[in-house]
């Protein structure tokens, strides 16, 4: 078990070996071993139930596999729990919304600032000196970076839950980045947006994987086949809790088997072009 | 655009600004005024006798906001409910009672009027740690079965603990009476109704001070993260169980404190001031001022307490013509207590904060209606 600091791009960040998971009678994860690399934008696909939220889970730390290791940068993290594992560095967005419903935007993003800041109940009842201080920074950090990018400058007063479902996923991205993540999960981030808003979001991940200033490797799990075709650099097909296919997007349009499962018999890109 | 009312023309230029308690200038006169009232216009009330009794009501509304702000806390923004509330300001009575009474204080700490200071510190801590050891099931178990566990907390500490073994200590039987005195604060010896008021006010200002900086700091910030998707809270860094046993203590020291104000405002102690309706009537407290407000446990206070004074009032003159009203007044009360949050319940389920928020924003924008 080795503990590396700072990772190259290419070099594995995250390893499955042989991950089951299974409940009841129902094997959610059949075995399923994969390799994500630093920098990448690896996608997950297949069909409803074929696993692939609960492997996030599992990545995460909501669920803990019944057999079967998860490594993150060399470190086994079976056993930490999840928000040990977000202190990690692994954050993530979640297929049904789970913002913080009652709190502004603002506070949504500053929550996920959590793991960065220090006060505790006394220094953050007395408020002023450390804790003011801190928050400053917080707050700098969340409008020059996060706000500025996902540009939701004009909603970050509202309350979370009365604004536009496209919104809300927005917001859920800010609050993901806000812990300024080295492995973030993105459980489809696409679903229920609209044209525009999709074009929106895919420009979001690229650029959070793109650019220097974040770097963020992305794991993503999305059914739009248009753009996860276009924007990942590696495609994992699971079906049934098993892997059929892993590989770059050519490649797994290619695939027969890959089709036959879950593309269907018609033109691949007939759904979005 | 700021998280506060501003009037047109009127921006925030920095971070400091927007961050700011008071943000704009109205606000800050507006709540000048509003400490003005607290520490110089009740207290000159008292007066004349028919004064002094008010100023009594309003201590006793300080007192129902100081174990209401830690229900507040608890409920109102972790989100866990509890039902035993009165149980840990009946261990910060006693600790501060029996500290005041039995510790072997050093004479110079007796001289400078120091003890009882202390005992508010101790009584806080102590009932912070209790409530702590009452909050573990919450690692486990939320919502109606959390009610479970806390009621347990009251009949273990009260019923059992209190009356049984702590109240026969020094062989008075029920009742700890504190002889004139006794209780000290610096040269000041605490026996008028304004010299306690002025107890209650410095306490509760300060109470809603630190709460308000920890709702807009970090654990605040986790408990109403805990209390609004526990999961998302997890997953984003949040350590759970630290976090609840962490609003379990604060709350509880809250409670610790205000029972320690109980006993400079009654100079005697029995299990009976804290039964379990104690615990029951502040989460009614909180339900009618709003829960997951500051404002609503102050609001709550002054209306239960207030309503419960104007009935009595009323009650005397009924009394000529049906004397059985004073008799069973205390039934009345209840039930006053009953139709109240039943009302509220139906007619406002926000609250008395969401109330006083309304007619804040009609003002601000009056006259146009947006």
């Amino acid at each position: 078990m080795v503990q590396v600091g700072e990772l190259k791009e290419g070099d594995t960040i995250l390893k499955l070996e042989d991950v089951h998971m299974s409940f009841g009678k129902v094997a959610a994860l059949a075995g399923i071993s994969l390799e994500v690399k630093k920098g990448e934008i690896h996608s997950i696909i297949g069909p409803n139930g074929a696993g692939k939220t609960v492997m996030m889970n599992c990545i995460n730390g909501l669920y803990k596999p019944q057999r079967g290791s998860i490594y993150y940068k060399g470190q086994r993290i079976n056993s930490l729990r999840p928000y040990r594992r977000a202190e990690l560095g692994i954050s993530r967005t979640f297929q049904k919304l789970e913002l913080f419903g009652g709190m502004s935007v603002l506070d949504n993003i500053r929550l996920g600032r959590h793991i960065h800041l220090k006060s505790g109940i006394v220094s953050g009842s007395i408020y002023v000196g450390k804790t003011r201080h801190e928050e400053l920074e917080s707050r700098k950090f969340i409008e020059e970076e996060i706000i500025d990018l996902l540009e939701i400058e004009s909603i970050r007063d509202q309350t979370a839950h009365m604004l536009p479902y496209g919104l809300q996923k927005r917001v859920e991205l800010g609050r993901a980045l806000a812990l300024n993540p080295e492995l973030l999960l993105l459980d489809e981030p696409l679903a229920g947006l609209n044209l525009e808003e999709v074009e929106d979001m895919a420009r979001f991940i690229l650029d959070i994987n793109e650019e220097k200033r974040w770097k963020v490797t992305c794991i993503l799990v999305e059914h739009d086949m248009g753009v996860v075709m276009d924007i990942s650099h590696r495609v994992n097909v699971l079906n049934f809790g098993n892997q059929i296919m892993d590989g770059p997007p050519e490649e797994v349009q290619a695939n027969p088997e890959v089709v036959k499962a879950y593309l269907g018999e018609e033109d691949l890109y007939s759904t979005r072009r | 655009m700021s998280s506060v009312w501003l009037p047109c023309g009127d921006y925030h230029q920095n971070y400091v600004e927007d961050q700011g308690w008071w943000q704009s200038k109205f606000i800050k006169g507006k709540m000048i005024l509003l400490l003005a009232i607290v520490f110089i216009g009740i207290p000159s009330l008292a007066v004349s006798p028919e004064g002094e009794y008010w100023v009594s009501v309003a201590t006793m509304v300080g007192y129902t906001a100081m174990g209401a702000l830690g229900v507040q806390l608890l409920i109102g923004f972790a989100g866990l409910l509890t039902l035993g509330h009165a149980a840990f300001i009946a261990v910060g009575a006693y600790t501060s009672t029996m500290l005041v009474l039995q510790f072997p204080w050093p004479q110079f700490i007796v001289d400078w009027g120091l003890a009882y200071p202390i005992s508010i510190v101790a009584a806080g801590v102590a009932a912070g740690l209790w409530s702590v050891l009452f909050g573990l099931p919450s690692a486990r178990v939320k919502g109606f079965y959390l009610i479970l566990t806390t009621m347990g907390a009251q009949f273990i500490t009260v019923d059992f603990v209190l009356t049984q073994y702590v109240s026969q200590i020094g062989g008075r039987g029920q009742a700890f009476s504190l002889p004139p005195g006794t209780i000290k604060i610096g040269p000041w010896v605490i026996e008028s109704d304004v010299q306690i008021y002025y107890v209650m006010a410095v306490l509760l200002t300060l109470m809603v001070i630190v709460l308000a900086n920890l709702i807009r700091s970090k654990p605040g910030r986790a408990w109403v993260a805990i209390r609004d998707n526990d999961i998302a809270a997890e997953a984003l860094g949040i350590n759970i169980v630290w976090y609840k046993l962490l609003s379990f203590f604060v709350a509880g020291f809250m409670a610790g404190v205000a029972g320690s104000f109980w006993v400079c405002n009654t100079a005697a102690l029995s299990p009976e001031h804290f039964p379990w309706f104690l615990s029951l009537w502040l989460v009614g407290v909180i339900l009618i001022g709003g829960v997951g407000s500051i404002q609503g446990a102050i609001f709550g206070s002054i209306f239960m307490v207030v309503i419960m004074e104007l009935l009595q009032m009323a009650a005397i003159p009924i009394a000529d013509y049906y004397p059985q009203v004073l008799f069973s007044f205390a039934y009345i009360k209840d039930m006053a207590f009953g139709l109240a949050i039943c009302a509220f319940l139906i007619y406002e389920p926000n609250g008395l904060a969401y109330r006083w928020w309304q007619a804040k924003n009609y003002f601000n924008l009056w006259p146009f209606s947006y």
